[in-house]
């Protein structure tokens, strides 16, 4: 849901508390984390959602992916799934289903987490995803909160996947452009994780359906600081530019520039395709990590032998103007 | 008439029905209804993007996008798009590890060619799969392996019959593609746009 319409649901209701619970919906975050002893915590997070490629077998692998993207973000290794389906039995020949399965299976298998089971509906539309959990050291965990004045935020997958997705519906992408950004789609967030454990980092989150500039509102919420975005160090699917030029834009990017613009201070000069990218709703998108300045190059370079090529510093914490975006 | 009424609809589908309007009938003049301003932003984008010069009429809630001049000069699409090969997805099923009946050695150096010049479908060949001898076009020291991975690595995806494999007692020696079932095989064709057997 647009984050406008979530808050107005959310806002004013007492969620239970309990004082293992070290991160919890109080301050809603990529995963909610429990404390189990002095040396382990469970990070639990679930998601789902309906088909972004056509191909049953990677839109598994693209919701698995997604899905475990949330305990990559808090720091976290993921170790058990449940599958959630959601599936239109009267449309669809089930053995489309057993196609997203393999692929939520496979996806699974490659970041080393054991399934154990799940739970499935009939519904009118195709739906899959994954409930995860994950563990961490207590004193580890990595939320969206923790910003410094100086910080860099390294953003490690490129932007553009619900335009670009917009396009391949439109028929406006090639096969080629259909298989790239559907392996960015697919790629698993813990080769970043991996690396990132060595540095000092301060925050983290994943670029999902608030695009960059929403999580990156999250991040700066209540901190009292503000953040400065280099247009021109952003890693971008090239032809997502564009497609947005071409009116190839989801709803979901107008919907959360609708709600997010007024804490963003952008040249108007900025070509309205590359605005469309900065709020342009991520499926399994990558993670936006706030490093100590000094380490911030030896991260990008990192993540990039390790084979996370997009990763980039995309920008830093500032202490003024406090509850801004800027993008120059 | 080239109308759309696109009200109702939320983004992407304003802009999609216009360009599958535009596509189909290249119109001098579109009209196009919508009830919400993002639709609108689209849909002026798009029909900019195909050399149209738009005006847009605001009654109250609803937007009529006026476009007009679109069978000036053809605008080049601002992305390189290759024809889209979306609709039209190829399952090629390799049921032997030669081509045709005849001569052996004929045959086999035809299957070899045959792979190595698959590639030239390109984007529309979709799946390869191999059942019967025709995983031996997979296993170590086939010829035709390198090819087959090139292709693999470039995002076909390759199904391997798991069944014949270990008939022949080959599943330790595949090298490339996916070890595959009968039902795969068969929901493959069911996908497919079309199927060719070899």
């Amino acid at each position: 849901m647009p984050p406008g319409d979530l808050d107005k649901a959310l806002c004013g209701l007492n969620f239970p508390t309990n004082p293992n619970v070290l991160v919890g919906l109080s301050r809603a975050d990529d995963a909610g984390v429990y404390k189990v002893s002095d040396d382990l915590a469970l990070i639990q997070t679930v998601d789902f959602f309906t088909p972004v490629v056509d191909d049953p077998y990677w839109f598994g692998q693209i919701a698995a992916a997604n899905a475990l993207s949330d305990v990559y973000a808090m720091g976290g290794e993921p170790k058990t799934a449940l599958n959630l389906v959601g599936f239109p039995l009267k449309q669809m020949d089930i053995s489309i289903l057993r196609q997203v399965i393999q692929g939520g299976i496979d996806k699974a298998e490659e970041a080393g987490v054991v399934l154990l089971g799940g739970h499935s509906v009939e519904d009118e539309e195709l739906k899959y995803g994954m409930s995860v959990t994950g563990f961490i050291h207590p004193d580890r965990i990595l939320t969206k909160q923790g910003l410094n004045v100086g910080d860099r935020l390294v953003l490690t997958k490129p932007l553009g996947t619900g335009i670009v997705n917009t396009a391949i519906k439109g028929n406006l992408a090639s096969g080629e452009i259909t298989r790239k950004v559907t392996a960015i789609m697919a790629a698993l967030n813990n080769t970043a994780a991996t690396v990132m454990r060595a540095y000092p980092v301060h925050a983290c989150t994943d670029i999902t359906g608030f695009g960059l500039i929403g999580h990156l509102a999250e991040m700066m919420r209540g901190t009292g600081l503000g953040l400065k975005i280099i247009l021109e160090k952003l890693p971008i699917i090239d032809v997502a530019l564009g497609f947005a030029s071409m009116g190839m834009v989801p709803g979901g990017t107008h919907k959360n520039r609708s709600f997010l613009a007024p804490m963003v201070d952008m040249d108007e000069g900025v070509e309205p395709g590359m605005q469309d990218i900065l709020y342009d709703p991520q499926t399994s998108g990558g993670l936006c990590i706030a490093v100590a300045p000094t380490s911030a190059d030896g991260l990008v370079d990192h993540l990039q032998s390790e084979g996370v090529e997009h990763a980039a510093v995309i920008g830093e914490v500032v202490d003024y103007p406090a509850g801004i975006i800027q993008v120059v | 008439m080239n109308k759309i009424d696109a009200r109702g609809l939320s983004c992407p589908a304003p802009v999609l029905e216009t360009k599958a309007a535009v596509e189909s009938r290249h119109p001098r003049r579109i009209e196009v209804l919508l009830d919400n301003e993002p639709a609108r932003q689209n849909v002026v984008r798009f029909l900019e993007s195909q050399g149209y010069r738009t005006w847009v009429d605001l009654d109250g809630e609803l937007y009529t996008v006026i476009g007009t001049g679109g069978d000036s000069a053809p605008v080049p699409e601002p992305v390189a798009t290759e024809p889209v090969g979306a609709g039209n997805k190829i399952m090629v099923m390799v049921a032997a590890d030669r081509m045709g009946s005849g001569d052996d050695v004929l045959g086999a150096k035809l299957m070899f060619n045959f792979i190595k010049t698959l590639k030239e479908m390109g984007d529309e060949l979709w799946r390869l799969v191999f059942v019967n001898s025709g995983v031996k076009l997979a296993i170590d020291g086939a010829g035709t392996v390198a090819d087959l991975k090139r292709m693999e690595d470039a995002g076909l995806t390759i199904l391997v019959c798991g069944t014949c494999l270990d008939h022949f007692d080959l599943l330790e020696r595949k090298q490339v593609g996916q070890t595959t079932n009968m039902l795969d095989i068969i929901t493959a064709m069911q996908l497919a746009d079309k199927v060719i057997n070899i």
